[in-house]
């Protein structure tokens, strides 16, 4: 009896090495499928309550903050300029950063049709990062049925699985925005790309009609 | 003189479709390549974009952005509002389905012959099943749900044809060289342009017929890439250059579907 049971530890051991090491990589309940999923339902939920969208901005920026790097988002997005920036620049940069994305993301929630996601399965990229793929269809704002293809570029940090980039139809948010920044910093430095966010932010958003 | 007309028309909307629309990059997503990497990104540079006519592209972009801004966004937008939802639904698949020529053979010249079937199969269904085009039966299929458009822009890129320049075009938008070629080849293969090429006898179809349908083809495209714009240059901090890397990364990545 003992013999069988040895017999079936050892047989077993290969798959339970598996199992263990991808416990270990992603940590109990903590995998960034069923992170991404949960934040982008509470997301939705907060965009499409059917409240006014004055009041988008503020009421989403919590969770938002709780599932992107918005940290890490900002520095990719500046490149290497970014570390001949100050640490008040740096601070500052971030804080204007994160309320262009907020306010972007809250200008575009428009109608009460929620968009219907369906999410592939993540594909692993580095021991701490991966990207997961989907299919965003039945999107208000676009004029037509198609789905969009969206990739969530995820990392592990010591908070948890978060979104440091987001590829729409292969067009990586970071990028497009390291590409924009990368003109101002090489034109004006940290001083210029301060002025830029905050004239930005102090034009009225664009709304979706 | 009738066939140039037509000829400029369908390359003032024809291309517009795709211009505006948000269409691609020479600037790949800058790849994040191993785990000491990961939370120190800005050790990557910003890839160099091939843009030597970057002054006189942002005096285009300008005149188009006064265009898009102050005619054809508004002359799109009493579009949506007129026209019921279902109806341009309709519209944008009767000249989607019509431009199966355009993917078939460009799935061909690409080696892609399961796809080109799959082509095939969905405009015999929606030809048939979806009242000549007008509802896309295929999305219902899936296997035939989600083929990637081919056209030969990509084709040359799938041949290792370097894009080239990037280029802003009066009225059009953003493309590169590489592009400006891919569109003569679509513009031969789309049928509503068989007849000014003199493909199609003046006999079979009118003159006033075809500028209506040409006419419908692309105010039905207008909406789409006027809101794709609208989206992108409210986001950016600089459009001319957010717009340039999203329509070169967005090419770049249907090449490598």
């Amino acid at each position: 009896m003992r013999t069988d049971l040895f017999r079936f530890i050892l047989k077993s051991a290969p798959v339970l090495l598996v199992f263990a090491a991808v416990r270990l990589a992603y940590g109990s309940g903590d995998d960034p499928a069923t992170m991404l999923r949960s934040s982008v339902d509470e997301i939705l939920s907060i965009a499409y309550s059917g409240r006014e969208n004055e009041t988008l901005p503020a009421r989403v920026r919590p969770a938002l903050e709780k599932c992107f790097a918005f940290d890490l988002v900002t520095r990719q997005a500046m490149g290497p300029g970014w570390r001949q920036f100050s640490p008040a620049d740096q601070k500052r940069v971030t804080q204007l950063f994160s309320e262009l994305v907020i306010r972007t993301y809250s200008t575009r929630v428009v109608g009460t049709q929620r968009p219907k996601i369906a999410y592939g399965s993540p594909v692993t990229i580095a021991s701490d990062r991966c990207e997961i793929p989907s299919r965003v269809s039945h999107f208000a704002a676009s004029s037509s049925n198609e789905p969009i293809a969206v990739v969530y570029r995820m990392i592990r940090l010591p908070a948890g699985w978060r979104i440091y980039d987001v590829l729409i139809e292969g067009v990586s948010f970071v990028s497009n925005y390291r590409a924009q920044f990368d003109e101002l910093i090489q034109k004006g430095g940290a001083a210029l790309v301060i002025r830029t966010l905050e004239a930005k932010l102090a034009a009225p958003a664009a709304s979706r009609s | 003189m009738k066939h140039f007309i037509f000829g400029i028309l369908a390359l003032l909307f024809g291309l517009s479709g795709c211009a505006v629309s948000g269409k691609r990059s020479a600037t790949a997503p800058a790849p994040v390549a191993s785990a000491s990497e990961a939370t120190d990104f800005t050790n990557v540079p910003a890839q160099k974009t091939n843009d030597p006519l970057q002054r006189f592209n942002r005096t285009i972009f300008a005149f188009n952005d006064s265009l898009y801004t102050y005619a054809l966004g508004p002359f799109a937008h009493g579009y949506v509002l007129i026209v019921p939802r279902p109806v341009r639904t309709g519209i944008s698949n009767f000249f989607d389905n019509l431009g199966f020529p355009v993917r078939f053979i460009n799935c061909v010249l690409q080696g892609k012959f399961t796809r080109s079937a799959q082509e095939t199969g969905k405009f015999v269904l929606n030809s048939t099943a979806g009242v000549g085009g007008l509802i896309r039966v295929s999305d219902h299929v899936p296997s035939l749900a989600d083929v990637p458009a081919e056209d030969f822009g990509q084709t040359l890129g799938v041949w290792g044809i370097p894009p080239g320049p990037y280029i802003v075009i009066p009225v059009l938008g953003p493309s590169d060289c590489r592009d400006l070629v891919g569109f003569v080849g679509d513009y031969a293969l789309y049928p509503l342009d068989w007849y000014p090429l003199g493909i199609i006898h003046h006999s079979v179809i009118s003159d006033a017929v075809l500028i209506a349908l040409s006419a419908t083809r692309y105010v039905g495209g207008l909406p789409k890439a006027i809101d794709t714009y609208d989206q992108m240059k409210s986001a950016a901090v600089d459009p001319y250059i957010a717009i340039r890397d999203g329509y070169l990364s967005y090419r770049a990545a249907q090449i490598k579907k």
